[in-house]
């Protein structure tokens, strides 16, 4: 009864002495020991705040607000490399590619905003930059990707030719340096090698360009420079290409120049705006170099990965192959048949939620299952797309339903896939940061 | 109310088949779980299917029966689609009744409070007044009852969802190349309108909460 009278401050400090001997202050409605399993639940510790791993811990939060989740992201914003290309060619503002913590904050996770630097999966413990230690029951790392070395590519040549490959100052620098390049000049793409993120991204970005081109520097042309002899979504983009871009004909908006004829790069000069392949060389004022990639930095220093420079993982849960209790998810991991896009990391943050949820109450990890939705734009009006559901089959991800959009759709339903493609981004931001 | 019956009806016959499906997918005890796949929807239908983005419908709180003829139709090419098509080929159908049981019980949120609502088309008075009377000469209302917020397995709600998104379906409902499947009557319905009224339509239901 005296309990009544408490004022809520009061209550709350009577309730933590409570929980402290084991106690519960509503014992009818709760076992007695609810206060203590609470705590034993477990803590986890998100690394990486982008398509992975915010929704990796919202979603713990979500299926289970008994886990402690602390996400460790350096920035105190996140840009979306989906949509970014619209960025560079110039109808989109940055700013709309721009997201903040405080709705993943609103679910009880512990955002910090350091820089992970070292992981001890002997002593579970992650250490930032600042020489913070943060303990876990488990860990998820979701870092995103580095880049590796291109000869000639260092940290001055990429502000002279930017990769724009992570979203931010890179995608604005680029769309400057379109914006500035001289009407004839080429806009020279270097492709990267498989894999890498975003397998379908060099070629969108390549028709966003040639859209820009067509209108603004009619004299101009894109070159891609492709070690590939083949691309995602390729005829589609190249049918589209044709359609719109002249592609084929000798006044193509669009030259790509695929590696068996080529358009494999060797180096690159910053100095003299030069990038050299096998058998020639290419000039311009506007030069984007997307460098071949590996899995980011962190998960290199943390022994994830193997020779492929990529995490390996067990496809149930997403946990590492070679540390017990981490997980690594989204672009870094090797969830080889999934592409390495913003969708099948936000499907992959979900298995990997589940499993997570599921291991630290005792219990085993539920089948998983996977989707990717990934559009491209070719115009702004003229919207393409891939679409996967995957299952684990015999220990691999296989694909049990997609495809790519029709290669004959007419003009009304191009329109409409561009209109979801902004849904589509709109929805799985909220999705990842609200 | 005699309709309203019918649907009671339904939705008895539903809680039986519903105890059915539990029990086949008890047995089973394979496959992934309600959630693992609802959740992957998320991406572009929004986080427990409150979309986020203009032109993705709120699935939330649909009636059960109602997606599970949708997926069918996606999945068998009948309705046509730009990507759910796909996407459908890839569940069973006791997948999709667990998503379209997942779903069912979460809560409806009107697109017009979300806090996206400003990415959208925004809501015209002038033309959701002019649109609550082409509804009212047209009969939408006699399965759209109460302006729209009606739903039953044949019924989707329209009140309150994404203005962008009634608009593109209902230019699919009205071109008749691409036989959207629907009542003979919403098709009569849809010949004589105009695109005019159809914008007016969307303004007037999405206007509501």
């Amino acid at each position: 009864m005296s309990m009544l009278k408490l004022n809520r401050r009061g209550f709350v400090k009577l309730s933590g002495a409570a929980a402290l001997v084991g106690l519960s202050t509503s014992a009818v409605h709760r076992p007695l020991f609810a206060a203590d399993k609470e705590k034993e639940k477990g803590r986890v510790v998100v690394i990486g705040g982008g398509y992975g791993g915010s929704v990796a811990a919202k979603y713990i939060r979500l299926a289970d607000p008994g886990i402690d989740v602390t996400l460790i992201e350096q920035n105190e914003h996140y840009y979306s490399c989906p949509l970014s290309n619209w960025v560079v060619a110039g109808f989109r503002d940055l700013e709309v590619q721009k997201w903040g913590y405080e709705g993943l904050k609103k679910h009880g996770i512990k955002v910090v905003h350091e820089h992970a630097t070292e992981i001890d999966p002997a002593a579970k413990t992650v250490t930032t930059k600042g020489g913070t230690k943060f303990k876990y029951d488990r860990l998820i790392v979701s870092p995103g990707v580095a880049f590796k070395p291109v000869q000639g590519y260092d940290a001055e040549a990429e502000e002279k030719m930017p990769h724009a490959w992570n979203a931010g100052p890179q995608t604005v620098l680029l769309g400057k340096q379109l914006a500035a390049m001289r009407d004839g000049d080429p806009f020279i793409l270097v492709a990267p090698p498989d894999p890498f993120r975003c397998p379908p991204g060099p070629y969108e970005r390549a028709s966003l360009v040639a859209h820009y081109l067509k209108k603004n520097k009619p004299k101009s042309k894109v070159i891609i420079l492709d070690p590939k002899d083949k691309f995602s979504k390729m005829p589609l983009f190249q049918g589209a290409w044709t359609k719109l871009y002249g592609f084929g004909t000798d006044k193509s908006l669009i030259e790509w120049i695929p590696g068996g004829e080529g358009g494999k790069v060797t180096r690159v000069d910053a100095k003299t705006m030069t990038v050299y392949t096998d058998m020639a060389e290419y000039k311009s004022s506007c030069i984007n170099v997307i460098p071949p990639q590996k899995a980011n930095a962190i998960a290199e220093l943390a022994k994830l990965t193997d020779d492929s420079g990529w995490c390996p993982i067990n496809f149930d849960t997403l946990e590492s192959k070679i540390h017990k209790d981490v997980h690594v998810i989204g672009d870094a991991a090797q969830a080889t048949g999934l592409p390495k896009s913003g969708y099948a990391a936000n499907s992959e943050a979900k298995v990997c939620a589940a499993a997570v949820v599921a291991l630290l109450n005792g219990q085993k990890p539920g089948e998983p299952s996977f989707v990717n939705t990934c559009y491209s734009m070719l115009s702004p009006t003229f919207g393409i797309s891939v679409a996967g559901v995957y299952k684990v089959v015999e220990g691999k991800i296989k694909e049990v339903g997609g495809g790519l959009s029709p290669a004959d759709a007419p003009e009304f339903i191009r329109l409409q896939e561009a209109t979801y493609n902004e849904s589509w981004y709109q929805s799985i931001m909220a999705d990842t940061f609200s | 109310m005699h309709r309203k019956k019918i649907h009671m009806m339904g939705l008895i016959g539903g809680l039986v088949m519903g105890g059915v499906v539990l029990a086949s997918s008890a047995s089973a005890e394979t496959g992934p779980t309600a959630a693992m796949l609802a959740n992957t929807c998320a991406g572009c239908h929004g986080t427990d299917g409150i979309s986020g983005g203009p032109a993705m419908p709120t699935i939330a709180g649909f009636p059960a029966n109602h997606v599970k003829t949708l997926m069918k139709e996606f999945k068998d090419g009948s309705r046509p689609s730009t990507i759910m098509g796909r996407l459908a080929k890839g569940y069973s159908d006791e997948e999709v009744a667990l998503i379209a049981d997942f779903f069912a019980k979460k809560k409806w949120a009107s697109a017009n409070s979300h806090a996206n609502s400003k990415l959208a088309t925004a809501i015209d008075p002038a033309l959701a007044t002019k649109g609550k009377k082409i509804t009212a000469d047209a009969k939408c209302d006699k399965c759209h009852e109460d302006d729209g917020k009606f739903q039953d397995e044949n019924t989707p709600r329209v009140a309150g969802q994404w203005l962008d998104y009634l608009l593109f379906k209902m230019q699919d409902y009205k071109n008749a190349a691409l036989k959207v499947p629907q009542e003979k009557k919403m098709e009569k319905a849809m010949e004589k309108l105009s695109a005019e009224d159809l914008t007016a339509i969307a303004h007037f239901y999405a206007s509501k909460k």
